[in-house]
């Protein structure tokens, strides 16, 4: 199979990300449970996975990298502590339904910070005009999960800074793949899945809480054990038990450790430098194609490794089962953000969207290029 | 628009891959082989969805055997002729 849909999960993995899982299943139970040898493993583990995971993003203490079930669950742990009921949040056009569903759940005023796509200086004049003493909270993916758009969250981050208002940043698409310094963009919190590009397995995402005045400001989302402060019917204030209850993800979390070691190892520039070229000679080669448009500039300024692409007059789910069918795994449709379609003008079609990891090469974009070839060739 | 398969096949909408999953198990139960795809844009009025196809000639017992497991499907649809029919539930 190629796999062309690495902004869902990145489906191959280093191999020690495996052997760590597996490892994990057999000798760790989880932390904070007992003394005995496989709960302090387990313990001496997370340790690990949360200081790696700081580390990358310039985090000082590890206690604030809290561990989730995926990036949806990170951000409503985040969207929650911040948008009081009825509350008011400007979010960028591009945001996925993990932002919009819970802001909406709330019952929350949504302000829309519309720029077109790639136009940097159009979002940042979108967000600055919306950012006014009663909004509540500023929300913005890094990058498109549909686009791979980069938007300008330096300068989003700088203005919530000036204007003291909290921003939650969604690096779904961007952790392991751009460098992201918490201390320098000074956000509330950083959400991230652990399967994208931190190579971590299924099952594991991330939360960075930034510098927010009281932990207590923090609504948990769920209550439980933590194995701390037991007597207490409160969940703990500090971190990052405050968040963390239940039984961990300890098979997830050691997998996701030497997933984050890889990726340091590499460091983050050079996985999105691999991922550009491969997506900047497809999106070079679809755009010579006749009917099809792609959803890029040139030299895909502004872009990672993900692009979108559709066929006039052809259905989008219907290539992407085509291409299934050659065993190119690629997601159409709307991709979960109806927002971002609507922001770019495809709501009504979708398109097909190919996205890359560290572990494609450029024969298997030359196979896609080829299907989708003979895909069109053979329509009727 | 004209689609790319030439097969005929009939096709039951589905409100989620967890939805579709449970139609496909009941329906090859009852001895109906069938597959779980992504439903093409033009059918969904909801955005992205999932589907059951089936061999045609097989619709009304399908639909009888997803009653009886008190299954409901949102739409149903004939391909036919490289165009999608909608059929009444």
């Amino acid at each position: 199979m190629i796999w062309l849909d690495s902004a869902a999960t990145s489906f191959q993995k280093p191999p020690e990300v495996k052997e760590a899982v597996l490892s994990a299943m057999e000798r760790m139970s989880t932390p904070g449970r007992g003394a005995y040898p496989a709960a302090a493993l387990a313990a001496e583990t997370a340790l690990r996975c949360r200081e790696e995971i700081a580390e990358l993003f310039y985090l000082d203490n590890p206690e604030r990298v809290i561990f989730t079930m995926n990036a949806t669950h990170a951000l409503n742990i985040a969207i929650k502590s911040l948008t009081p009921p009825g509350g008011r949040a400007v979010i960028s056009g591009y945001e996925h339904n993990a932002v919009t569903r819970p802001l909406k759940a709330l019952g929350a005023r949504i302000f829309v910070a519309d720029a077109p796509l790639f136009q940097e200086a159009a979002a940042i004049a979108a967000f600055e005009k919306l950012i006014t003493p009663d909004i509540d909270v500023v929300i913005c993916n890094h990058v498109s999960n549909v686009f791979g758009f980069i938007q300008p969250i330096e300068a989003i981050a700088a203005l919530c800074n000036k204007t003291g208002k909290p921003l939650i940043i969604d690096a779904s698409q961007s952790a392991g793949m751009i460098d992201i310094n918490i201390k320098k963009l000074n956000p509330a919190f950083i959400a991230m899945p652990g399967h994208k590009g931190l190579y971590g397995p299924q099952g594991t995402g991330v939360l960075l809480c930034g510098d927010i005045n009281n932990n207590k400001n923090i609504r948990t989302l769920i209550e439980g054990g933590t194995g701390s402060q037991s007597l207490s019917q409160d969940m703990p204030e500090f971190l990052p038990d405050r968040l963390e209850s239940g039984t961990h993800n300890m098979p997830g979390i050691a997998g996701l450790l030497e997933g984050v070691k890889y990726v340091r190892k590499r460091s983050p520039a050079a996985i999105c430098g691999t991922e550009r070229r491969l997506a900047l000679m497809a999106s070079d080669a679809l755009r010579e194609m006749s009917d099809v448009q792609v959803f890029s500039l040139t030299g895909l300024r502004d872009q990672t490794g993900v692009v979108s692409f559709r066929v006039a007059g052809m259905d989008t789910e219907e290539i992407g089962d085509a291409l299934a069918e050659q065993g190119i795994a690629v997601r159409a449709g709307l991709h979960c953000a109806p927002l971002a379609h609507k922001s770019a003008g495809t709501l009504d079609t979708g398109t097909v969207r190919i996205s890359f990891s560290a572990f494609n090469t450029s024969e298997e974009v030359l196979k896609f290029l080829t299907a989708l070839k003979m895909i069109l060739k053979n329509r009727g | 628009m004209r689609h790319i398969l030439s097969e005929e096949y009939d096709i039951l909408i589905a409100r989620s891959v967890t939805y579709a999953q449970r139609t496909r198990k009941a329906l090859e139960r009852a001895g109906i082989s069938c597959r779980v795809f992504r439903a093409p844009m033009e059918l969904s009025n909801t955005g992205c969805a999932y589907a059951v196809r089936l061999p045609t000639g097989n619709l009304r017992e399908a639909l009888e055997v997803l009653r009886r497991e008190n299954l409901n499907p949102a739409r149903a649809f004939l391909y036919r002729n490289h165009e999608y029919l909608e059929a009444a539930l």
